[in-house]
């Protein structure tokens, strides 16, 4: 930072202009560059193969041996944009495609989502800002419900999963279903929390804002919040030839499957 | 999306038209577009800025409320967290992880569940109380901390000029 200078006592001198301004310029630059990356990949990608994931670690025997144990339990795999939100776009995307052709459990989860808003303005959030999410929210579940058969509804799933409009404000919506389940056992989710925040201060800044990752405790609150389990499985340069499963809640039995690897959660199917 | 964000604007200028906080004003300029608001601030009671009337400027892009407006105030303003252009450098204005100034990591940061008025109220207490670490106008910031009494003639000349009375 530059200091020592003459001050001349003047209102708003320009000298501290071109520091700030390159600041912003590298920020700038480096969204770019991520938007770049991620434009590439779309925000849900088709059903692949799991073998697809061999033509990523071509000489990588590490991982090549533990995509060959993955593939003993699952054959097919779905990628999500690497922005930051994937878990949220993948477990919410995975949550309703299963539902997709369970008229009963659907209509459940239907419910237990159009209760979920005054929850949340009961916890202290502004309706208004919560109001387009849930609409928003509340609207893709009906057209994925309403479609005449299970086909459609699935595509219309990926169409509108596709849409940023839409993707990103069920996005937004998870994020605030998850943070109010963790405001809401406040007491319970506080012991996890590292640092001096509270649970609302971690809210406000590791779950709420877009593009923020997510950790063990934002798939915990998530799975909370829409009554489902799911099943991580971790990829990585770890010892060993398998890959490793945490089934979250600890115990439950699993709806979804998740591959995590180092920062980044794609959808598996068994 | 510029439609929800379109929404949204609408929701947030009826609500802030309702119930209006103390001391401030918002609104959009002009009602053919909603992404360009005007905001008229009041200095804070007790503090170097009282009596002032400070008007500013937001702009919000095509995807509020996922990312932030742009604020910027457009009279003349000397303050630790304000640009010499005007520009409003404050940690609720950007996203966690846009950290250009090295914002504390307690401090509140945009997410789509904030609005206008957390802005604007947060704005109000940054006049009261600078945050000298992060400098936007190093000079004020210096000052601010070593020169208090010339940093609130300052303040007072500012003032006076909001007000059109003669220095």
């Amino acid at each position: 930072m530059r200091m020592g200078d003459n001050n001349e006592g003047g209102l708003g001198t320009s000298k501290d202009e071109p520091q700030m301004n390159q600041d912003e310029m590298i920020l700038a630059q480096q969204r770019q560059i991520e938007k770049e990356i991620s434009d590439s990949i779309p925000l849900v990608g088709s059903l692949e193969p799991l073998e697809s994931l061999n033509k990523e670690y071509l000489t990588d025997t590490v991982y090549l041996e533990k995509v060959k144990d993955l593939a003993k339990k699952y054959k097919f795999m779905r990628r999500t944009r690497p922005d930051g939100n994937c878990f949220f776009r993948a477990f919410s995307y995975a949550n309703v495609e299963i539902l997709t052709g369970k008229k009963e459990e659907f209509e459940e989860f239907y419910k237990l989502a159009e209760n979920s808003k005054n929850a949340l303005v009961e916890l202290g959030f502004q309706q208004f800002t919560v109001e387009d999410f849930y609409d928003t929210y509340m609207e893709v579940l009906k057209r994925i419900k309403t479609a005449p058969t299970v086909e459609e509804s699935k595509n219309e799933l990926h169409t509108l999963f596709n849409e940023q409009g839409f993707s990103d404000y069920m996005v937004v919506y998870l994020r605030l279903l998850t943070s109010g389940q963790l405001q809401k056992e406040e007491d319970f989710y506080s012991c996890f929390i590292e640092g001096h925040r509270t649970v609302a201060d971690f809210c406000h800044q590791e779950v709420e804002p877009m593009y923020k990752e997510s950790d063990h405790i934002h798939i915990i609150a998530a799975c909370a919040a829409l009554n489902t389990g799911v099943r991580v499985v971790y990829m990585d340069r770890g010892t060993g030839k398998s890959c490793t499963e945490h089934d979250l809640p600890e115990g439950c039995t699993p709806t979804v499957h998740l591959l995590y690897r180092p920062g980044h959660y794609d959808i598996l199917y068994p | 999306m510029a439609g929800s964000a379109l929404r949204r604007l609408m929701a947030e200028y009826k609500q802030l038209t309702l119930n209006p906080p103390e001391g401030i004003i918002a609104g959009p300029i002009n009602e053919e577009n909603f992404f360009e608001w005007e905001a008229l601030i009041t200095g804070p009671e007790g503090t170097c800025f009282e009596g002032g009337v400070f008007p500013a400027k937001l702009v919000f892009p095509s995807d509020y409320p996922l990312s932030p407006p742009k604020m910027q105030f457009t009279c003349e303003m000397f303050h630790p967290n304000i640009y010499s252009d005007g520009r409003v450098c404050i940690s609720i204005l950007h996203a966690p992880g846009d950290d250009p100034m090295g914002y504390e990591t307690s401090a509140e940061r945009w997410s789509p569940v904030q609005s206008v008025e957390k802005i604007l109220l947060s704005v109000v207490s940054m006049l009261a109380e600078p945050n000298d670490e992060s400098g936007a106008n190093v000079d004020a910031a210096k000052m601010w901390r070593e020169n208090r009494d010339e940093f609130n003639r300052i303040a007072e000349k500012i003032v006076r000029r909001t007000l059109g009375i003669p220095i």
